[in-house]
Order: structure tokens, then sequence, then C-alpha cells
């Protein structure tokens, strides 16, 4: 059976046997452990010990409660990314056999941070690498070792790229004359122009 | 605490390590094992405790010794993204689409990624090709081999 938070496939066989941890720990309890779970997804601290105190009624043992979260995460996020509405996911969680109000308590947290998760997962993809910052100076060319009188403008322009890979700025300096700069700067405008025709 | 020289304890721990990493690594039964240090003629106390401490950790060791075998780069995670060229400085009203693909490996502890770029149709070959390898798992010739060295 498909499942669309699952991305229009079977959900797998490990989330389909937590559903059954998941229904041990009580609605009140799960909603908060959804709350922290959701702060995880949105990069903040997790706190492990109040995870470990609100599963210590249900009594699960310490693989057990990393499964509870494992399986949050995933419910979590999948949905998410697949864009799955709270309605939707709520409906297909109680076909998986999830009890009803622990599918609307996990379902109201899912909603208030859908669009923040999938903010935060828009500005995780996949990205090679990132302009930080432009600086640039003109300077003026009075003379040099070849010719006396030179009297030209000249731009130096500095990218401070951030490399994704290595997580290091890199700077990349480079100096062109007006021509050159002119050529540049309306070849960038007419990429502009395009870009703002997509937004 | 011994009043014995560094030299002497440093031997005796390479050889006791030598005894049990060699004992491990060739699996030797209790016979085989008892047999071989009797030869060094030691206590019989000390050689049933040393019987036993090669019993209690051979698991353990054959374990560390699996992890010891020279590794290739192993898959760890794979990130994607899917992108559509619309024009460039030389061409506008293009569409060219590309899958640009961030491999995760793992060799040894060090963490390494690969970047790649395909188009769609080069990536659909891909995967024909990867579903053909699993399928070799299915064939009369694996499965018999498979089954033997169960």
């Amino acid at each position: 059976q498909r499942f669309r938070f699952c991305g229009d496939l079977d959900c797998p066989d490990w989330v389909l046997a937590e559903i059954s941890t998941l229904a041990k720990i009580s609605s009140v309890k799960l909603k908060l452990i959804c709350a922290q779970v959701l702060r995880d997804l949105l990069g903040e601290a997790i706190e492990y010990e109040k995870i470990l105190k609100l599963t210590s009624d249900a009594r699960l043992e310490s693989g057990d409660v990393k499964a509870t979260i494992a399986v949050l995460s995933f419910i979590l996020s999948s949905a998410a990314k697949h864009n799955v509405d709270s309605e939707s996911l709520s409906s297909e969680l109680q076909q998986l056999g999830l009890p009803k109000e622990h599918a609307s308590g996990l379902c109201r947290s899912y909603e208030e941070k859908q669009s923040s998760l999938q903010d935060r997962l828009r500005a995780c993809s996949l990205r090679l690498s990132q302009l930080g910052s432009v600086c640039w100076r003109v300077d003026y060319t009075l003379s040099s070792s070849e010719l006396q009188e030179v009297n030209e403008p000249l731009v130096h322009l500095t990218f401070n790229v951030r490399d994704g890979e290595r997580r290091k700025t890199v700077a990349v300096p480079m100096a062109l004359s007006a021509n050159k700069f002119r050529v540049l700067l309306a070849e960038l405008k007419q990429a502009q122009a395009l870009m703002n025709t997509l937004l | 605490k011994l009043n014995i020289g560094v030299d002497t304890i440093q031997h005796g721990v390479e050889g006791l390590s030598y005894l049990l990493t060699e004992s491990s690594k060739l699996m030797i039964s209790e016979i085989d094992f008892q047999d071989s240090i009797h030869v060094l003629g030691f206590s019989d106390e000390l050689n049933k405790l040393l019987l036993q401490l090669y019993l209690d950790n051979r698991k353990e060791i054959r374990s560390i010794l699996s992890e010891l075998a020279p590794k290739l780069p192993s898959y760890h995670s794979l990130e994607w993204r899917l992108d559509v060229q619309l024009a460039s400085r030389s061409l506008r009203q293009q569409i060219k689409p590309a899958v640009t693909i961030k491999l995760h490996l793992n060799q040894n502890e060090d963490q390494t990624t690969q970047v790649l770029q395909t188009d769609p149709s080069t990536l659909l070959h891909l995967i024909q090709q990867l579903e053909q390898a699993l399928g070799e798992m299915k064939t009369n010739h694996c499965r018999r081999i498979v089954r033997n060295i169960k």
C-alpha cells in the first residue's frame, strides 16, 4: 500500500514496527516528545534527558527510546519533504495502526512547524558553493614601468565564496580594466533580468 | 610493583598478545591451545588461566581483527538535486535538466565526498545497470554459491 508521506512508496518495515512502540506512550507525552524531535530537525539542541523522563512511564528500553526518536524524525521530515498536509498525515498514520489521539497530537505539532521545517530542509539542500560577499575598490593608475602616462581606472573585485564541501570561505580576487568591467556588469544584468522573470 | 625490569614486562606483554591474537586468528580448539602452551613448561594453574583468558576473549579479538583488513571506500550517504538550465551567456531559451549528486564515502574513518553530475537519461541507464547487478543475486549460479557458504 502506498503512502503519501513516504513519497508514494510503501511504508518502510522498521517504521511499521515502531508504530506499536509509539502507541505505548501516552498521547500527551508523545506530543511533547514530538516537540523535542522538531527542535532537533530545526537545528536546535535536542534535550535527551527530557525525552527519557517522558518515556520512563511507558517503561521503554534505551533502544526503544532511540527508535522512537528515529521514527518520529522520519515521519515528520518525510511528511514535510513531500508537502503532506496534516489531515492526510493523520489518516495515513491511523491506517498504519497509530491510535487516533496519538495521530492527531503528532499532526498538530507537525502543522505548527510545517513551514519552518520546509524552510530548513530547503536551506540544507545540496549546494556546491555560495557567494558570501563582494568587496570592490576603484584605483586610478598613473604610471607604470612600461609607460610613463597610463591614466586609466582599474577595478579590484574580491568574491568571498563559501565552499560547501570544505566549509571554508575562499577569497577570489581579480583586477579588471574599465571595459572588461562594463562587459561583466552588462552580462550580469542580463542574467539578473532572466532570474527576475522566474521569480 | 613486580620488581622486574621494564624490558621483561614489555616482552611479557608482547608474548601474551601474540599468543592470544594468533590463537584467535586461527580459531584453534581448546585441546590444541592446551597442547601448544604445554610445550612452554608453565605450571598447570597458569595453563588453565591462559586457556580461560583465550576462551573468554577470542570472540572480541576476532571482531577487532576483522576490522583490520584493508577496505575500499564504502558508501555512507547521498545528497542530490535536480536543476534545469534555462539560459547561459551564449544561448537563451534552453531546457537542460541535470542531476547533481554528492556522494559521501567512508574510508577507515576518513570522510570524503565526490560530486558528480549527470543528465536524466544517463541516470536512468545507471539505475538500470545497478538493478541488473542486484538481479544477479537471484541467478542460479549466485544462489548455488550463497547456499554453499551458509
